[in-house]
């Protein structure tokens, strides 16, 4: 009774007003209707013939096998970021003209319309730092720096062409590892977990490794799973000591106990997903899981005293002071495990100059030290073992550095150091998916900006998501009300040149 | 006040017979400061003035014909059968004037819309100028001044005129034809009494040579499309050797032995936003390589005839790569799943027994990927017998660090399409070897740390198609026992 009351107090209310207003509103969706429907059905068809891949999988296995779009070259990936920005004119751009021209004025046209962190008034040319030779069959310039990585130049395939838009190191880090110079996207690694999972279920499928004394500028934003799942999210293990702190029991504690007590928590996690549906809570439970798990699994694979005395002396490995070292075999290690992305930070390339440990006479001397012969063993090792067939391991930074010598206030500082330079630096790659033993791209006689071929970020990205079985276009996730994906939405371009 | 009327007094001191004269030097002292203010300067400038400027070739012509009518009408008119043609030439003239000043500031706007600039346009323009000013000299004078030096004042003025307009006349036709457009097409005897360089018949490049393997693809790139067949912008032809050694309107582009005087490279050298840079209108800019081509061969003689191996220190990248593109290769999910019907079941079952490391080797086929070496000493001989229902499948099979042995070897011989093999660091042995010489899709073979030895060589040489063979950590060698097909294969 109440009910037809209100009905009629409600029609009651109407006024004539309401009724035209209803009725130009009803008109309008009328036009929609019948105009748009069209549009949403023939959306609705590409849809249904499969143009949008699938990711969907079981809550309660996340990371479960997916086949890739199609057959991939590459099945994992090992990423070296050299954090600070290696200078590209001191390792492999090789360029003479400018060592002719060392300590002469930097042409005003260098310096037109550019921006410096630190240069300022007119900076004088600097010349490499270090002798360069050509190395292998394929005859590329590497430096002296560099005698480990040479040997295996006739592996690596340069790409002198790449540019970026960021001249920070975290925008620049976060825009080589997320596709994005701002905060909240994922990681590369991310991507490739959410595309492909992992076949080693007892390890996380994306694992960070840090050396060089300090995190990267971007922080842990460089391996975060952004708006996808957090069960994507890279997972930064030590390379000595416990391999991922508080994994292991507590005294007093056994491995049964724990059994119980996870779950029991399981439980609880169970019956809150029936309540509120969170899949954080499924990622929550999943990762209890894996912890579980790993606390057998993890511990071995990161013991490189598992190795033989030879194979650690191969990649200089030391009690003290050699992390990076450390990291290359527990990343060799890892990449046998199945684990699918293993990312690498060292950090201290930022040669500025403006003190001893980031002078390129100085610092950055120890840095090709700590790099040149891990890094060669563990090409050097893949290759042995037939992992680099279908590994792709690459090295490079965020940026690239100035053809000229900073002098920040203007003045000559007591230190040789170059500044950032976004406009040209050099990344290679070696393994399964490139052409070994060739270069890419090219910049100008001064090593400053690119003359041929440049390869933004994207570019590489889509690239390597090619490798590893994907079009960039269809690796994608639904975020915000678009179809987000690595390469964001700037168009990018496979580099068929650098394709094996 | 005081101006107008000292200016109203010089007029009526002049009569009023001068004061349509004064009247019509108003328009040229217009193109006076038209020039002087808006000089051409190879700017280009809005679609208005460009289109009025182009019909400057059509309206010169007028003033010429009529400034040369002017001295036959006079001449004429001495005779007293043709003397009333006298009585037109003041006519003829003041339409000269009318005329000349028109195509003049039609000459200013088309110099004024770009593209032209320099030495010969000053000239053909001050000509041009000059020339209005005579005829309205002419026209001034002629039945205005009496007096003994009227006449010859008068007849100066004409002969100056016709000379002008000859000279002006030649300098716009070099302006549009080519500064050698009188002279291009002339006889040689005549040329030999003028003390003209005889014409040189185009010779063209050797076929092979440096110039025509290394240097013409260069130009075809980045000049012909201007410089070409279809347009010859400043009369000058890249499209060949005959064409680039005969050079453009200003003469030639390339000097043998000169780097410094040869125009063509100095234009492709210069800064991007210098004016005279090529190629023009941001078409693509030589790269470093090709600049570097072209300097060492004008170095070498810029010869028609040089051998291709004759220049030794050639940039590396000069022959460009061309640019691969990336297809994505499309699935057709029912074909997909039609192929995969007959292993579904048993893959799913197989699936639940190992899970994650058996799938499909992508989402376009029906082809596995196994990887069995994370189960470690879990796996062994039986479990490899167990993936018997699909074992035409797998295409790629990791086995190493399990307990597979020998005595998988028959099952592993029956994944007849595996392309990827590993058994590293498992205790299998040349007898495992044996089996798997029938698997001929092998492209990668690991053995790597297993009792593997030199005795297997022959078993994989009837492997076609391997290219790996992973032998590290056994007791195989590099050395004379390695057969010849195996180098550059095995992996130690």
């Amino acid at each position: 009774m109440a009910n037809s009351e209100l009905q009629l107090a409600i029609v009651q209310a109407e006024t004539r007003r309401h009724f035209l207003r209803s009725l130009g509103s009803g008109i309008g969706t009328l036009f929609f209707g019948t105009s748009l429907a069209k549009y949403v059905a023939a959306a609705n068809a590409r849809g249904a013939e499969g143009s949008n891949l699938s990711f969907a999988r079981d809550a309660a296995t996340p990371l479960s096998l997916l086949p890739p779009q199609f057959p991939a070259k590459v099945r994992r990936v090992i990423y070296l970021h050299m954090a600070g920005a290696p200078s590209q004119l001191e390792l492999f751009d090789y360029k003479p003209e400018l060592k002719r021209l060392d300590g002469q004025d930097c042409p005003a046209s260098f310096l037109a319309g550019k921006r410096f962190a630190f240069i300022s008034g007119v900076p004088k040319l600097l010349g490499s730092q270090y002798p360069f030779k050509q190395a292998g069959k394929s005859g590329q310039w590497i430096s002296d720096r560099l005698p480990y990585i040479a040997e295996h130049a006739d592996e690596i395939c340069f790409i002198k062409s790449m540019r970026t838009d960021q001249f920070n190191h975290a925008p620049a880090q976060l825009l080589v590892h997320t596709g994005n110079p701002r905060l909240g996207y994922p990681a590369f690694g991310s991507w490739v977990l959410y595309g492909l999972g992992t076949e080693n279920q007892n390890l996380p499928g994306f694992i960070v490794l840090l050396s060089g004394g300090k995190s990267p500028d971007g922080g842990k934003q460089l391996w975060s799973s952004g708006f996808l799942p957090s069960v994507y999210q890279g997972v930064q293990c030590r390379s000595h000591g416990e391999p991922v702190l508080y994994l292991n029991n507590p005294p007093g504690v056994d491995r049964a106990l724990r059994r119980t007590m996870l779950d029991t928590i399981d439980d609880i996690d169970r019956q809150t997903h029936t309540e509120f549906g969170n899949p954080e809570t499924v990622t929550r439970i999943a990762q209890y899981e894996m912890a579980f798990r790993m606390q057998m699994d993890a511990t071995d694979a990161m013991d490189i005293h598992k190795e033989p005395e030879s194979v650690r002396a191969r990649y200089g490995c030391k009690p003290v002071g050699s992390e990076f070292a450390n990291n290359c075999l527990v990343a060799r290690r890892l990449a046998e495990r199945g684990v699918r992305f293993i990312q690498l930070y060292h950090w201290g390339w930022d040669s500025h100059g403006a003190d001893a440990k980031e002078a390129l006479n100085l610092g950055f001397n120890d840095r090709c030290r700590e790099v040149d012969q891990p890094t060669g063993a563990l090409l050097a090792d893949l290759k042995e073992r037939g992992l680099l067939e279908d590994t792709l391991l690459v090295w490079g930074g965020e940026f690239g550095r100035t053809p000229m010598r900073e002098n920040r206030n203007g003045q000559e500082m007591k230190y040789v150091g170059r500044d950032h330079n976004p406009g040209a630096f050099t990344i290679w790659l070696a393994g399964g998916g490139v052409k070994p033993g060739i270069t890419y791209g090219q910049t100008d006689e001064m090593g400053y900006e690119i003359v041929k071929d440049p390869v933004d970020i994207r570019d590489l990205h889509a690239s390597m998501l090619y490798m590893l079985g994907f079009d960039y276009h269809k690796l994608t996730y639904s975020f915000q009300g678009l179809e987000q994906k690595l390469t964001s939405v700037k168009p990018a371009r496979v580099i068929g040149e650098i394709l094996a | 006040m005081e101006l107008a009327f000292l200016m109203d007094g010089w007029a009526h001191r002049f009569g009023e017979r001068y004061r349509a004269a004064l009247f019509a030097f108003l328009p040229i002292l217009l193109l006076f400061s038209l020039i002087i203010f808006f000089p051409p300067d190879g700017r280009e400038r809005a679609q208005w003035i460009q289109f009025i400027g182009r019909f400057h070739p059509l309206a010169v012509h007028l003033p010429i014909a009529l400034m040369l009518l002017v001295p036959v009408l006079e001449l004429a008119g001495r005779w007293e059968k043709f003397a009333y043609l006298r009585l037109s030439s003041r006519f003829v003239l003041g339409l000269a004037t009318i005329a000349a000043s028109f195509a003049a500031f039609l000459g200013w706007c088309l110099a004024r819309s770009g593209s032209y600039s320099g030495a010969l346009v000053t000239q053909h323009m001050w000509g041009g100028v000059s020339l209005a000013v005579i005829c309205w000299l002419g026209w001034s004078l002629r039945g205005r001044l009496v007096g003994p030096h009227a006449e010859k004042l008068y007849a100066t003025t004409l002969t100056v005129g016709v000379l002008v307009v000859c000279w002006t006349g030649y300098r716009g036709g070099q302006v549009s034809q080519g500064e050698d457009h009188l002279t291009e097409y002339m006889p040689s005897p005549l040329r030999r009494v003028l003390g003209l360089s005889s014409a040189v018949p185009l010779v063209e490049a050797a076929p092979g040579s440096f110039y025509e393997v290394r240097v013409q693809p260069i130009l075809a790139e980045h000049c012909a499309s201007c410089h070409g067949t279809k347009r010859q912008k400043n009369n000058l032809r890249l499209d060949s050797y005959g064409w680039l050694m005969r050079g453009g309107k200003h003469g030639a582009v390339i000097k043998p032995g000169n780097l410094e005087g040869s125009d063509l490279f100095r234009r492709i050298t210069l800064s991007p936003d210098s004016d005279d840079f090529m190629p023009k209108e941001k078409r693509q800019a030589l790269s470093l390589d090709q600049r570097k081509t072209i300097e060492l061969w004008i170095s070498a003689g810029a010869s028609g005839t040089l051998p291709l191996n004759a220049i030794k220190d050639l940039p590396a990248g000069v022959v460009a790569v061309a640019p691969i593109e990336v297809s994505f290769p499309q699935i057709d999910s029912a074909t997909v799943a039609k192929a995969r019907t007959e292993i579904a079941s048993a893959l799913r079952q197989l699936q639940d027994r190992f899970p994650n490391i058996l799938n499909y080797e992508s989402r376009g086929s029906a082809d596995l990927v196994l990887n069995a070496s994370l189960l470690g000493g879990k796996f062994g001989d039986t479990d490899l017998e167990a993936l018997a229902p699909v074992a035409e499948h797998i295409v790629v099979a990791d086995f190493s660090r399990t307990a597979v042995t020998d005595r998988a070897a028959p099952a592993i011989a029956r994944m007849k399409h595996l392309r990827v093999l590993r058994l590293a660091e498992t205790k299998i042995t040349d007898r495992t070897l044996r089996s798997v010489s029938s698997l001929d899709q092998l492209r990668s073979l690991n053995v790597y740390g297993t009792g593997v030895t030199a005795a297997a060589f022959p078993f994989l040489e009837k492997l076609a198609k391997l290219e790996h063979f992973y032998a590290g950590r056994t007791s195989i060698q590099l050395g004379a026992s390695v057969p010849q097909s195996l180098m550059g294969k095995l992996v130690l």
